[in-house]
Order: structure tokens, then sequence, then C-alpha cells
């Protein structure tokens, strides 16, 4: 092999090695990119949901009560405007489930929303409901904290989610590192290898060729000028050797 | 000493590495499966490690003694960390410290494991953890020499440095040959048991990876469980075959197959080793007949299983024996220190040895009874001289000094009495599964990272028969 091609070798090795290192790191951050743009899609818009949910059914609560204490007005539009938000919030949740077994939280969340609803749908003011405390505690108010149960859980199961999912990237962010971390190490041995190689097959042959000239001049001597090598070192020191012989033969030498 | 030609060889070994790198990667493209990248990452890296001396260090049918034993203890230790590449690209439970400790378990062929999770790690990089062991079972040197035709009497200098010098007295053929039937044997093995696997219901993945863990009296499963995972007595008595076969010197093996089955048998060392075993066997199913398992059937199929996994160093488990009675335990400890038969892939102090030992024993005792008689120890008709059996006994000595020096090291960190000695045991054995919290069912990944770099060293030195390594740091007082 020549010279040029086993310098190129070293070269391309390391510009290889160099190119997967960053390909393999690119790879992994645009990855983990599409990653957190998926935590966001799926988790936060889900816990987003469920606290808009939660502050709704607080609002239809507070709705519940004032249509009791007699305020139908003020009750009713209370209701009317939560209730759209609820709507609203549980479709965000119905369009997004991501993850396994939150359809079925979803579907419990409807049913006991229904039940909830099916307590204020129907006239309270001005009728034995009004002012009846012990309806709301013994019925009405379980009602929605059931409902408020089943929000929250959709909203921990999401949490959860999230939590393992950044945990993962963490771990993943970590391994995007390891191809850099794995090239640095690969060039600075490789480095050392070709700087070693090239120490061994170039740099000593030279040297050995400089002192065996040298010596000839010194000397007349043509020992010097062998060099193991079949690159075009070897070439000139073959050369070097049919010049000598050459000097020799035509008296040019000493 | 010329580095020039160590790193041409090691070039060569990186490049086998690689080649079964791409393999695994290829697996994990077809399956679609994350590790694609961290599998051909690593095997670019090792391709291009291994190719670069080649381009610059021309062919030398000649190398030292000091040369071979650098190859083959660099060898080890390079394809060692070559290893860890796909596990720590890849991420998941694999820090440095536990991808270095798999990585090892997989070349020495020890099987010990930090995973707690098998069955969620990708297949391509089970395929890998696999190839580590097929790798290592037969050592790496001898693989690459052995389909190398053109390196001559370079093949003889690494020979003696891998191959346990028992085995090289046992059994002589030219070296190019010995390497030719070691090869021939190793791939014949693997390819008939994964056949057979395959052939009662094991899928072709299963099949090849615990062939390649089987042949190379490794251990590393493809499942959570082990072979208790296929719960099937044809899998499991399949396995133990070829687990058996394995732990026999695999020339002995090879005039089996050419049809000289006289030579098996009149081997005293293989006579000892099947002798060992069916002892074993019955000695654990007596104890647990009755307490453990209430049918004998039952108690047999675990004990055969379990003592000639142990006794073969490959460690894989059909039960929990760390729930075993305690004496059944101490006759599965009594085979990790043991192991089977120099020449084979399986590690520990080996048959050889220990019928060196007993052998020394008798004279020393007839010695005793006639002071002025003169008793040589032969063993299959040939005269083993006081040199080579005080080798033996001294490499007894250190492998039990060793053992202990690390148990008190490994106790230091807090492990417990039989976790710490079993766990030495296992790993300087390449048995792999211990008892206490490294138990069959267990894994070593609970241990703390000071623990398991002991545990890598004992591996190594365990692989590498001690004797290797101490010339390779006395190397610049060689003459």
């Amino acid at each position: 092999m020549s010279l040029r091609l086993k310098i190129i070798s070293g070269f391309i090795i390391l510009a290889v090695m160099l190119f997967a290192a960053g390909a393999l790191s690119i790879y992994e951050m645009t990855n983990i990119g599409h990653s957190v743009q998926a935590l966001l899609d799926e988790n936060y818009k889900s816990i987003n949901a469920a606290k808009n949910m939660i502050e709704a059914l607080e609002r239809e609560d507070s709705g519940v009560l004032l249509l009791l204490s007699g305020e139908w007005e003020r009750g009713r539009s209370t209701i009317e405007d939560a209730n759209k938000t609820f709507q609203t919030a549980l479709d965000v949740a119905k369009n997004n489930i991501t993850i396994p077994g939150e359809a079925a939280y979803v579907e419990t969340i409807i049913q006991s929303y229904e039940n909830y609803r099916s307590y204020w749908n129907q006239p309270i003011v001005k009728t034995a409901k009004e002012k009846n405390l012990s309806w709301y505690f013994n019925q009405v108010h379980l009602a929605f904290l059931e409902a408020k149960t089943q929000v929250n859980r959709l909203m921990t199961l999401n949490a959860e989610t999230l939590y393992n999912t950044a945990s993962s990237l963490k771990n993943r962010a970590g391994r995007a590192i390891m191809p850099g971390v794995v090239a640095i190490i690969s060039a600075l041995i490789f480095t050392a290898v070709f700087n070693f190689f090239i120490n061994l097959y170039f740099i000593s042959p030279i040297k050995k060729l400089i002192l065996g000239i040298r010596d000839y001049t010194r000397t007349g001597k043509r020992s010097g000028f062998r060099v193991n090598s079949t690159d075009e070192i070897g070439e000139l020191a073959k050369a070097i050797e049919e010049l000598s012989v050459y000097q020799q033969e035509t008296g040019q030498g000493q | 000493m010329r580095p020039e030609i160590v790193m041409r060889y090691l070039g060569f070994i990186l490049l086998f590495n690689a080649l079964f790198m791409f393999i695994a990667s290829v697996i994990s493209l077809m399956q679609a499966e994350s590790s694609f990248y961290a599998l051909i990452y690593s095997a670019t890296v090792a391709f291009l490690f291994g190719i670069f001396p080649l381009l610059f260090v021309p062919s030398t049918p000649k190398i030292t003694n000091q040369e071979g034993l650098v190859i083959v203890v660099f060898g080890w230790l390079l394809s060692c960390l070559v290893g860890i590449l796909p596990y720590v690209l890849w991420g998941g439970p694999f820090s440095f410290t536990n991808a270095w400790f798999e990585s090892v378990s997989g070349f020495t062929t020890t099987g010990s494991s930090i995973l707690s999770d098998i069955e969620s790690v990708p297949k391509g990089l089970l395929f890998w953890r696999a190839s580590t062991h097929w790798l290592g079972g037969v050592g790496i040197i001898v693989f690459v020499l052995a389909v190398m035709p053109s390196i001559g009497s370079a093949a003889m200098v690494l020979y003696r440095s891998e191959i346990s010098a028992l085995a090289m007295d046992n059994f002589r053929y030219r070296t190019q040959k010995t390497l030719m039937i070691i090869l021939c044997v190793y791939v014949g093995l693997t390819a008939l048991e994964t056949i057979m696997l395959l052939s009662v219901g094991v899928s072709l993945f299963d099949a090849i990876t615990h062939s390649f863990a089987t042949i190379a009296t490794g251990g590393f499963s493809t499942k959570n469980t082990s072979i208790a995972y296929f719960n099937s007595p044809v899998v499991e008595s399949i396995i133990m075959i070829f687990m058996l076969l394995s732990g026999i010197h695999f020339g002995l093996l090879f005039l089996f197959v050419t049809g000289t089955f006289k030579k098996l048998y009149e081997s005293s060392m293989v006579r000892y080793y099947i002798v060992a075993i069916l002892l074993g066997v019955t000695l654990v199913a007596a104890m647990l007949h009755g307490g453990t398992y209430q049918r004998l059937t039952e108690a047999l199929r675990y004990s055969a299983f379990q003592v000639i996994s142990i006794g073969t160093s490959t460690g894989f488990a059909n039960a929990d024996s760390s729930i075993w009675p305690t004496l059944s335990q101490l006759v599965l400890l009594f085979f990790t220190l043991q192991c089977a038969c120099a020449g084979s892939t399986s590690g520990g102090i080996k048959v050889d040895r220990i019928v060196l030992f007993g052998k020394a024993l008798q004279r020393r005792i007839m010695n005793l009874r006639h002071p002025k008689g003169v008793f040589v120890i032969k063993v299959d008709g040939t005269t083993i001289d006081d040199q080579g059996v005080e080798s033996a006994l001294v490499y007894i000595l250190l492998y039990l000094g060793i053992l202990l020096a690390s148990m008190l090291c490994i106790t230091a960190f807090g492990v417990d009495l039989l976790t710490a000695f079993s766990g030495v045991a296992a790993a300087m054995g390449n048995v792999g599964p211990g008892f206490g919290s490294v138990g069959s069912m267990n894994n070593y990944g609970n241990l703390s990272d000071p623990v398991k770099w002991v545990l890598t060293i004992d591996m190594l030195l365990g692989r590498l028969e001690i004797y290797a390594l101490i010339l390779f740091t006395t190397i610049r007082q060689w003459k």
C-alpha cells in the first residue's frame, strides 16, 4: 500500500468515527426533542384538562349551593358556565387517550359526571329541595365528590406517566452524550496508534536513510540504505542504493 | 517485543467482535429496536480499530512467546472493553460498571448478569450478549487462528498461552490441526443443539442464543427465569446433554465423533468427571426427595439439571437452588470449585487438577507407608513429572487463596458470607450463579460497584487460569 493511501486511510477512519458519533448524537437528540414534544402533547394536555374539570366541578358545586339558597339566576349562570368548561376539558381528555387504561378512566368520569349532573339538571328553586341541606349532603355532595375523585385519578395517572417519561428522558439524554464520549476516547486512542505507526513506518525509516546517507558520504559504506518497506520509502531507499552503486561504479563517489 | 505485531493480531480479534456486533445490529434492525444504532455504531468503531493495524503492519509468520502472551491477555481485555460499547450506548440499566460486568461475564463465559428484567432488553442486544459467550468460549485467539490459514508457527505460541497446560499434556496434535478440531467440534455442537432445540418447539432466536451459551458453558439466558421458563423436561434434557458434552476435552469429543470411542472411555479424567457428576446428582436428589420435591422424578430432574449446569460451569437454572437444603448447596459449591475437564470451555480448578491432587495424595500416603519406595504418578499411562504435579497443586492453593482474599474484600463492602463465598467461587470458576442474594433466580445488579469490579477481576483470573496473568505481569523479566 502506498504512503498516500496509508495516511488517507488513517484520516478517513478518524473522519468516519467522528461522523458516526455525530450522526448518532444528532439522532438521539432529535429523538429526545420529539419525546419532549410528545410528553407535552400527551400528558401535560390531559393534566391541564383534568385541572379544568376539577375547577369546573367546584364551580358547579357553588352553583348548586346558590340554587339551594334560592338564587336561581346566579346559580344557573354559574352552573352553565362551569358545565361548558367541563365539557370542553372532557373533550380534550377524550381526544388525548395515550396511556394504557386511560380510556377506562375517562369513561368513569363521564358516568360519574352524568350522575352528578342529574341532581342539578332538574329544578331546585321553589321545590322541596330548596334549602334542603340533608338532600345536598347525602346525595348531591357525594356525587360531586365521586366525580372529583375520578378526575383526580385521571390526573394522577397522567402525572405519574409524565414523571416516568421525564425520568427515561434523563436517561436518554445521558445516552445521547455517550457516542460523543466514545468518539473522543476512540479518537484519542486512534491518534496515539496513528502516531505510533507514522513514527514506525515513516519517520524511523527516513531517519535511518538519513543516517545511512551520512554514513555513506563519510565512509563509503552502502549498508545503511536497507528499509523493510514496500511503499514509497522502500522505493526511495532502493533508489538511493542504486545511486550509490552508480556513483561507485562511475567513480563519482568517494 | 514488537507492539505493531501485537496490534495486528488484536486487529483480527476486533474484526471478529465487529462481525458479531453487525449481525446483532441486523437482528435489531429487523425487530425495529432501539438498540440498532448502539450496535451499528459499536460495530463501526470495532471494525475501524480492527482494520487499521492490518493496513499498516505486514503479515508476520513468527511471533515470540512474550508477544503471544500479550496478544492473549490484551485480546481478552480489549474484547471485554469493546464489548461494553453496545451496552453503554443503549443505556437502560447499563451504567459503565454494569456494562463492564456484563461484558466480562460474557467473554469469560461466566454468565452472571446484572439484569433483573432480561426480557425487556432488545433482541439485538441479547444476541450480542450471547455472542460474547460464544466468542469467549473457545477463546477468541484460538478462534481467530483456526480460521487464519497463513499464520504458521505464530499459531503455536498463541495456542500455548490460551489453552490450559494440562490440556496440552493430555492431548497432542499439530497446533493448526488442533485448532481446526476445536473449531469443528465447537461449531458442530452449536449447530446440533440449535437444530435439536428447534425441533422441540423453541424459537430460532432462543435456540441459537441458548446454544451459544450452552456450548460456551456460559449461562446467559434470554429469559428472566432461565431454562425454567420453558418448563419442559425435553428442552432441559437436550441442554443437559450438551452441557455435559461441552465439559469434556474438545479433542476427545472430536475423536468420539470420528469413531474412536475407546479414547473417550479410556480417559481417566472423563471417567472421573462423569462419575463425580452422577454421584452429585444422586446425592442432591436424595436430599431433595421428600422435602423440596415430593416425587423422585421431580427431585432427579431438578438435581440433574442443576448439578450438570454448575458442574460444567454453565450456570443455567431450572429451579431456585438457593432455597434447597444446605447440604445440597454444599455439593453444588464443590462443583462450583471443581468444574469440568481441561481442554473444554469450562472454568474452575478443573477435573484434571483434582485428579492429580488425588493421585498426589495417594502417593504421599504410599510414601508414608514405604519411606524408601519410589512412586510415580501416571495419568492414562503417561507419567506426570514432579513439576507438573507441583504446578497443579500450587494452582489449587493459589486459586483458593485468591478466592479467600476476594471473599474478604467483598465482605468488607457489607455482603453476607454465603453470597460473598459463593459469588466469588462462581466468578472465579466462570460458573455464574451462586447462593444467597446471587442465587440461580437472582442477579448481581444489587451489589455495589466495587464488589462488581472485584468479581470481574476474579472472572478474568479464572478464565486466564491465573498463571497467564502472573506471567503477563512479569513479562519484562523474561529472558
